[in-house]
């Protein structure tokens, strides 16, 4: 959802810098951003897509909360595997491992945007969701394996 | 500047970011709800641990609340860099909890 909003609000930024309403251009908002001071072509980005930037951000640090809820609720709180004593930590630990990545690359995402909305450049698109997509259909892949092997070396 | 009535064009929010301020103040809560989830959940096997994430997820919704009238709509690098610091120490504390503590049996049905 942000990340649309973030699009979609994009599209407009060439000409409103033009006319000097949608990008601030005060000297002395210069110095704040991501810690290091700005060259003169950058100028603080319209409130709105500073606020949509850090929006996203923190609805991937959610993501990734739920990632490390999950993992660690698969290793503590799931029935054992009968027969694959290690099966439950096999799943939830890269679902833990997936949930820092997924903050610390959306923070780095958010520090490069935010520098792109400076300069008023596109933001680009974001790494994280082919990420996900492939992190989670492979653990979803070894939970189907772990499953099917449990129900061999049960018998 | 120009005043706020001169500024309204085709975007209500062109006068004032109010709206999107509110919903950035929106997602701050959720993520400390997300955090207090999760503090709940650990409270129950470590109990020092699940206080520790309590009382961060009070701090993030605090820092979600501060009010941005004396710079509405700039950068908080430091703000988000503690998010993504307490995420990471969380799935750390998560990750040993899940190598080195013990077997657990499960909930049973």
């Amino acid at each position: 959802m942000s990340n649309q909003f973030l699009g979609r609000q994009m599209v407009r930024l060439p000409a409103r810098a033009g006319d000097g309403k949608g990008v601030r251009t005060d000297p002395s908002r210069h110095d704040n951003s991501a810690g290091h001071a700005a060259p003169a072509d950058e100028a603080e980005p319209d409130a709105r897509f500073t606020f949509a930037n850090e929006r996203t951000f923190l609805a991937w640090s959610r993501t990734a909360l739920a990632l490390v809820t999950a993992g660690l609720a698969i290793v503590q709180l799931l029935p054992p595997f009968p027969g694959v004593p290690w099966g439950r930590r096999i799943i939830g630990t890269p679902l833990i491992l997936l949930g820092s990545a997924v903050v610390v690359i959306s923070y780095l995402e958010w520090t490069g945007r935010q520098r792109a909305l400076r300069r008023g450049e596109p933001v680009g698109r974001s790494r994280l969701p082919g990420i996900l997509a492939v992190t989670i259909a492979v653990i979803g892949l070894v939970a189907v394996a772990l499953t099917l092997l449990s129900g061999v070396t049960r018998h | 500047m120009t005043t706020p009535a001169d500024d309204i064009g085709d975007d209500i929010e062109d006068a004032d970011p109010g709206l999107a301020r509110e919903r950035t103040q929106l997602s701050w809560t959720r993520t400390a709800i997300s955090f207090a989830a999760l503090g709940g959940a650990v409270l129950k096997s470590r109990p020092y641990a699940g206080i520790s994430i309590l009382v961060l997820s009070a701090l993030i919704w605090k820092l979600g609340q501060v009010a941005r009238a004396s710079g509405a709509g700039r950068a908080r690098p430091r703000q988000l860099l503690l998010i993504a610091i307490a995420v990471t120490a969380v799935s750390i504390a998560a990750l040993v909890i899940a190598l080195l503590g013990p077997e657990p049996s499960g909930l049973r049905p």
